[in-house]
């Protein structure tokens, strides 16, 4: 049966070439959407590694006060903010906070010719996992004895990294490790923290890793606070703080940024190309699926007698209807084939550097809609067909 | 003759009312996201408030440093420099500086925090662009030099800070707990409008930052004004000389300091292309943009195509007919395609009243800061375009299938497919 159809389609291929072009586009607006949604929504579901509730990120700007001064002032501002009530705790950090659209990266290796772990790398002192709430998963976070100048600096890095260094499973704890930046530096691993995705939730989840500022550093970490607040503080402490700020120094100039709303900005910009995406194939979807009933129907009328015969020869009522859904499943597959030709390319040639289960769940997804839409376009003709009386429609002939 | 082509395909059309609804809303839904995006880019790029001398301005806000081993360092420009070397040019008429980027500035509202985008200009900015006062005046050149603390805001922010939009000039308007004197209102400006866009403008020189810090780089940009737009040319001409013989700064590292003044569309796609030089890709952009056009175009086409074969090949008796009595291939391709493209320009004009709705929709969700997205002059003769195009691109094939028929085989009732 299901052979007997294709020959009969194969045999039509021309007159319905334009529907398999149809089906074959569709296909392939729908893989290539479907691509963009699934990684969007995998990535989603990743957990960000850190609590942004009740964080502020504050700028600051020295403006034009002298390079040589502004370590003072920044001592001083930290003091008077950690004596603040309504502050819990704060962290020197660099501009690529969460949500912040900045960020910095590099690579780590072990030795030449050893795994590689591409990532991003952060700029924290002793208190950030207290801020961020960061979770430590092996060895410790930095604190006081890492401030002895020692011949290998401290590095935290994230599990991910670990397991991209050391891929045979190994501990990363007190193994030197080099990275480049600017100049090729040695460092020596601390501690192994859980993910922080400072990209924020739709960012690509990769490595990481953390180097020590201390409280002494004079060149790093100048310019960007991350404050824990209690619960609910809000535009009071805000004020107080900006006016706490411009009186110790009235040439600095401050910003302050809560991470939920900063959380928010960067999902509204991020979504925002998934959305149109998503709409403009909707409205695709719909389009072809209005086509394909209203070319499957008239069809169905150019075909009263060749149906009447059929049914007149003894074919029941579900033999013509499976035949009109059998023969437009039979055009999806070929449409479905060219295009799964052209899908299969992105994983095979790596495109975009997107994981291959990406494309593989995006295929089968695509798939599946357009085999349901088939179905759900020649139901209403198909029972059209099944419906046609044999006699009346020979009597017409 | 045309008119009982027309009256014919107004009676197809009606005769059967579920195909006609498909075609329709292929065509019109096609033209309101082709529309909607157009509109946008026309709200981006073409003349509007306060570009609305677009066609004779230039932007020079990029400065690119070569690396001798390769690489690049690019960002805003340095306002001494812009000082030295851009506002000294000969040929334009006005040349403006300011912040590059809007920055943000906070001020308190009773216990509410308002963050207000703020970009700091010099005097020449309000002559430059023309911003629609709604009371007040912008300040003048005197207020600049002297640093004077006054403001201009948008009424949006009058409105949030003052409660009204009336009686406000005069007042203070306290920014970082400094006390500003707003001078004007000013109607609020899109934030598609990059390069002027901001809640509340201030004199350049209230800044904290040394405006006569010599580097290069630093976070400004310079809009100029030409006298005539034929002088766009000779003043890039002149601003390229300048450049080209600028020393570069610490040579050991650099090899190479490129800067250019581009129209508003080079300056913009110029950030996604680094390597344009002064045309600053807008030859990739167009071609990127038109081919994804065409490529949405493509599957409703098809769809539309598919559908007017079938709604086609069941008129063969007709065909049949007017064969018989002497009509040439020609006259019935050009009966079909005038038939399609009436159906097109039904659908078009519905397309446009969705275009309407959906930008009044993405206006209104402040999606984008102050959007004022809407259809003009300029969106509707481009629809119009797009309309034709469409009807041809879809009408072509079913009208050609359509006068191959043999009028025997017609007139027998064979469709032939």
């Amino acid at each position: 049966m299901i052979r007997h159809l294709i020959t009969l389609m194969w045999n039509r291929k021309r007159a319905n070439g334009l529907l398999i072009v149809e089906i074959f586009l569709a296909f392939v607006v729908l893989f290539s959407v479907g691509s963009v949604g699934v990684y969007t929504w995998r990535n989603y579901q990743t957990p960000l590694g850190f609590d942004y509730q009740d964080v502020w990120e504050i700028d600051l700007n020295p403006g034009t006060q002298p390079r040589a001064e502004q370590f003072g002032t920044l001592q001083r501002i930290l003091q008077r903010l950690r004596s603040t009530p309504g502050i819990v705790s704060v962290s020197r950090s660099v501009s690529n906070t969460p949500f912040a659209f900045s960020e910095n990266s590099t690579t780590l290796d072990t030795g030449e010719g050893t795994p590689q772990g591409y990532g991003d790398v952060y700029d924290a002192d002793a208190e950030l996992p207290e801020v961020m709430g960061l979770r430590i998963v092996a060895g410790r976070w930095f604190d006081r004895r890492d401030d002895a100048v020692s011949r290998r600096p401290p590095v935290v890095i994230t599990e991910l990294m670990q397991r991209a260094l050391f891929p045979d499973g190994q501990s990363a704890i007190g193994k030197t490790v080099r990275a480049s930046l600017g100049k090729p530096e040695e460092f020596q691993v601390i501690g192994v923290s859980g993910p922080y995705r400072a990209g924020g939730e739709l960012s690509e989840p990769r490595p990481g890793f953390f180097l020590y500022v201390s409280p002494q550093d004079t060149a790093r970490a100048m310019q960007v606070l991350l404050v824990r607040v209690r619960p609910g503080a809000g535009a009071a402490l805000e004020k107080r703080i900006t006016n706490d700020v411009r009186a110790i120094n009235a040439s600095w100039e401050m910003g302050v940024n809560p991470l939920p709303t900063q959380r928010l900005a960067q999902l509204k910009v991020n979504l925002a190309p998934p959305v149109i995406l998503g709409m403009v194939c909707i409205f695709l979807i719909v389009n072809v699926a209005l086509g394909l009933f209203g070319v499957l129907w008239l069809n169905i009328s150019r075909r009263r007698g060749e149906i009447g015969v059929r049914r007149a020869m003894g074919a029941t009522a579900g033999n013509i209807s499976l035949q009109v859904l059998g023969e437009i499943l039979v055009l999806t597959t070929f449409g479905l084939g060219l295009g799964l030709l052209v899908a299969a390319q992105f994983p095979l040639l790596g495109v975009m550097g997107v994981q291959t289960g990406v494309y593989l769940t995006a295929m089968l997804l695509a798939a599946g809609l357009l085999y349901l839409l088939a179905t759900v376009c020649a139901l209403y003709p198909s029972r059209l067909a099944a419906g046609i009386q044999p006699a009346v429609a020979l009597r017409e002939e | 003759m045309l008119l009982n082509y027309l009256k014919i395909a107004w009676k197809v059309l009606l005769r059967r009312k579920f195909f006609t609804f498909i075609s329709l809303f292929g065509i019109s839904f096609t033209l309101m996201i082709l529309v909607v995006l157009y509109a946008m880019i026309d709200y981006t790029i073409g003349p509007h408030t306060p570009e609305k001398r677009v066609d004779r301005m230039l932007f020079a806000n990029r400065m690119q440093l070569m690396y001798r081993e390769g690489g690049q360092s690019n960002s805003s420009i340095g306002y001494d420099f812009l000082t030295r070397h851009v506002r000294t040019l000969h040929t334009p008429e006005k040349v403006s500086l300011s912040e590059s980027n809007f920055g943000t500035t906070v001020a308190y509202v009773g216990q509410q925090v308002l963050k207000l985008d703020h970009k700091r200009t010099d005097g020449e900015f309000w002559q430059v662009l023309d911003f629609d006062f709604v009371s007040g005046r912008p300040y003048n050149l005197d207020e600049v030099r002297d640093a004077a603390r006054v403001v201009v805001i948008n009424e949006t922010t009058s409105r949030r800070y003052f409660g009204t939009t009336t009686g406000v000039i005069g007042r203070p308007l306290v920014l970082d707990a400094v006390p500003y004197r707003v001078v004007g209102v000013v109607r609020d400006i899109s934030i598609s409008r990059i390069f002027s866009y901001a809640e509340i403008w201030t004199p350049v020189t209230t800044t904290t930052d040394n405006l006569k810090d010599p580097n290069y780089l630093g976070g400004y940009q310079a809009i100029i004004l030409a006298r005539r737009a034929d002088d766009l040319q000779q003043i890039q001409d002149e601003y390229q000389q300048v450049v080209n013989r600028l020393p570069v700064p610490d040579p050991k590292t650099y090899k190479k300091v490129n800067s250019y003044a581009q129209p508003l569309l080079a300056s913009l796609t110029a950030r996604f292309n680094n390597d344009a030089g002064v045309e600053g890709g807008v030859g990739r952009f167009m071609k990127v943009v038109l081919s994804m056009g065409l490529l949405f175009m493509l599957l409703p086409a098809l769809n539309l195509i598919n559908i007017n074969v079938s709604r086609t090949l069941e008129r063969s008796a007709e065909i049949g007919v007017r064969k018989a009595f002497g009509a040439t291939a020609g006259n019935l391709v050009g009966q079909f395609l005038l038939e399609n493209i009436f159906l097109t320009l039904l659908g078009g004009i519905l397309g446009l009243g969705l275009a309407a709705g959906a930008l009044h929709l993405v206006n209104d969700s402040h999606f984008l800061a102050y959007s004022t997205f809407a259809l003009n002059g300029r969106v509707c003769a481009v629809a119009l375009g797009v309309i034709l195009f469409f009807g041809i691109l879809s009408g072509a094939y079913p009208a050609y299938k359509m006068s191959k028929l043999q009028a025997v085989k017609a007139l027998k009732g064979e469709t032939a497919a």
